[in-house]
């Protein structure tokens, strides 16, 4: 419960959202889709931001090059969208795997990666697509690697007044794949474990890998090693299984009543191989 | 503070606590078909549209509402004059105790708001996030099924 709160405010604008950040007097936080700031316990925070309103924050665009979709947009929109290609059908498969139709008509597109929780689905697929964030502090804007922004936390990256506005994609050339996958007791339920890769073939060899995992893990994570040893080799049924057991390897997993790190970690395992595998499957249609 | 908001078609002026929940709110006003069954948004029982989107409204605080269109199981129909919905879930037998459906009403009414004509993939798809312990969750599929072909057909009836 937020014992303390007492206002909201209800700005236009993401620069209106932005100045009432920068200039607020009492602890003031952010809420969109507000599933998860509903059940914050907190008894600091005494105002919020609701972002929810902001037409600006809530669409889903595409080009040639790369597919936007902005921070407010809920992700029951990005599932039902018509976006098509590597890119998009990996958005719209992580966005349809998040909670259920109530949930995804209130979790949004910015909120599943800010909040950074272990079970948020998106992030992963946002890693293995080398996302992009457009964080905005009013009219000043700065676009950075999604990675970034996970690695050094959303709330230390974020400075006073500054919002994340905008997730961008690029478009992936021809011989790309790309999956994801999720596995939880229930189709409802936390995710126990998300796994997301990408593979770019070229000429019968990896050109490039991205493979990243979360929910095992306390935050989305990049499986750099398995990564490196994938790239410049021919893609076998030897190698997926080496790198599947290199990225598990280099895990820190995360404790959870659910499952036992044992268990976890031996599906991780083959949750990663299949993927590697869909992906390749896909990258050589 | 101040909550402005129209309830199944009627302006409401309400003073309510900054904190709390919407479920609360619409239930203190007098909408007892928002049931509460986990308090986190899993079950699905406390279901209401807000702005054409079916949402959970034990997850929400109350004043993210601010100015927006809620409809609950109140606004489809009575037992008078049911909505087809509500009359087809009955001839079905899908209600037994009758916890679920005023949330699970609200989500296949918003289904076939944006798609009149579902399969029964996009109906299982509406209602994921809607449990039913009693019924076994094939009865409400044909249920709503069956309604989207009277509402096309135009028998008569509150759509």
């Amino acid at each position: 419960m937020l014992k303390k709160l007492t206002q909201f405010y209800y700005p236009k604008t993401v620069e209106d959202a932005c100045s009432q950040l920068a200039n607020a007097k009492e602890k003031t936080s952010v809420i969109a889709g507000g599933t998860s700031e509903a059940l914050r316990n907190d008894s600091t925070i005494e105002a919020l931001v609701d972002l929810s309103k902001i037409k600006e924050l809530s669409f889903i665009k595409s080009d040639s090059s790369s597919i936007s979709i902005g921070a407010a947009t809920p992700v029951q929109d990005i599932y039902k969208s018509d976006l098509s290609g590597v890119s998009g059908e990996l958005l719209k498969t992580a966005a349809g795997k998040i909670g259920s139709t109530l949930l995804r008509n209130a979790i949004t597109a910015g909120g599943n990666l800010v909040a950074l929780f272990p079970w948020s689905d998106l992030p992963a697929a946002y890693m293995v697509l080398d996302a992009e964030v457009v964080c905005r502090k009013g009219k000043p804007k700065r676009t950075v690697p999604v990675i970034n922004l996970i690695n050094s936390k959303p709330a230390s990256f974020l400075t006073k007044g500054e919002i994340v506005a905008e997730i961008k994609v690029p478009v992936f050339k021809k011989g790309t794949g790309a999956s994801f996958a999720k596995m939880s007791k229930t189709s409802n339920d936390y995710s126990l474990i998300t796994v997301a890769s990408r593979i770019t073939i070229a000429g019968g060899k990896i050109e490039e890998a991205r493979l990243a995992v979360n929910a095992i893990t306390a935050q989305p994570v990049r499986c750099e090693e398995a990564e490196k040893l994938l790239v410049g080799k021919k893609p076998d049924a030897e190698l997926l299984a080496e790198a599947a057991k290199k990225a598990v390897a280099g895990l820190k997993v995360r404790k959870d009543y659910r499952a036992t790190e044992e268990y976890r970690k031996e599906v991780c395992e083959v949750m990663i191989r299949r993927s590697l595998e869909e992906s390749i499957a896909k990258a050589g249609k | 503070m101040k909550l402005n908001v129209k309830i199944n078609g009627k302006k409401f002026d309400l003073e309510v606590n900054p904190n709390a929940m919407l479920i609360d709110v619409l239930r203190d006003a007098g909408f007892k078909s928002v049931k509460n069954g986990c308090s986190e948004g899993s079950c699905g029982a406390c279901a209401v549209m807000i702005d054409g989107r079916p949402k959970n409204s034990c997850i929400i605080l109350a004043g993210q509402v601010q100015n927006s269109e809620i409809l609950t199981a109140e606004g489809l129909g009575n037992p008078e004059t049911p909505h087809i919905l509500q009359r087809s879930f009955v001839d079905h037998g899908s209600t037994q105790c009758g916890y679920c459906n005023p949330g699970s009403l609200i989500s296949v009414k918003a289904l076939l708001d944006k798609n009149p004509k579902p399969t029964e993939a996009d109906v299982k798809d509406a209602l994921d996030g809607n449990l039913c312990r009693c019924t076994g969750y094939v009865k409400r599929i044909e249920a709503v099924l069956d309604a989207a072909k009277i509402i096309q057909k135009g028998t008569k009836g509150k759509k």
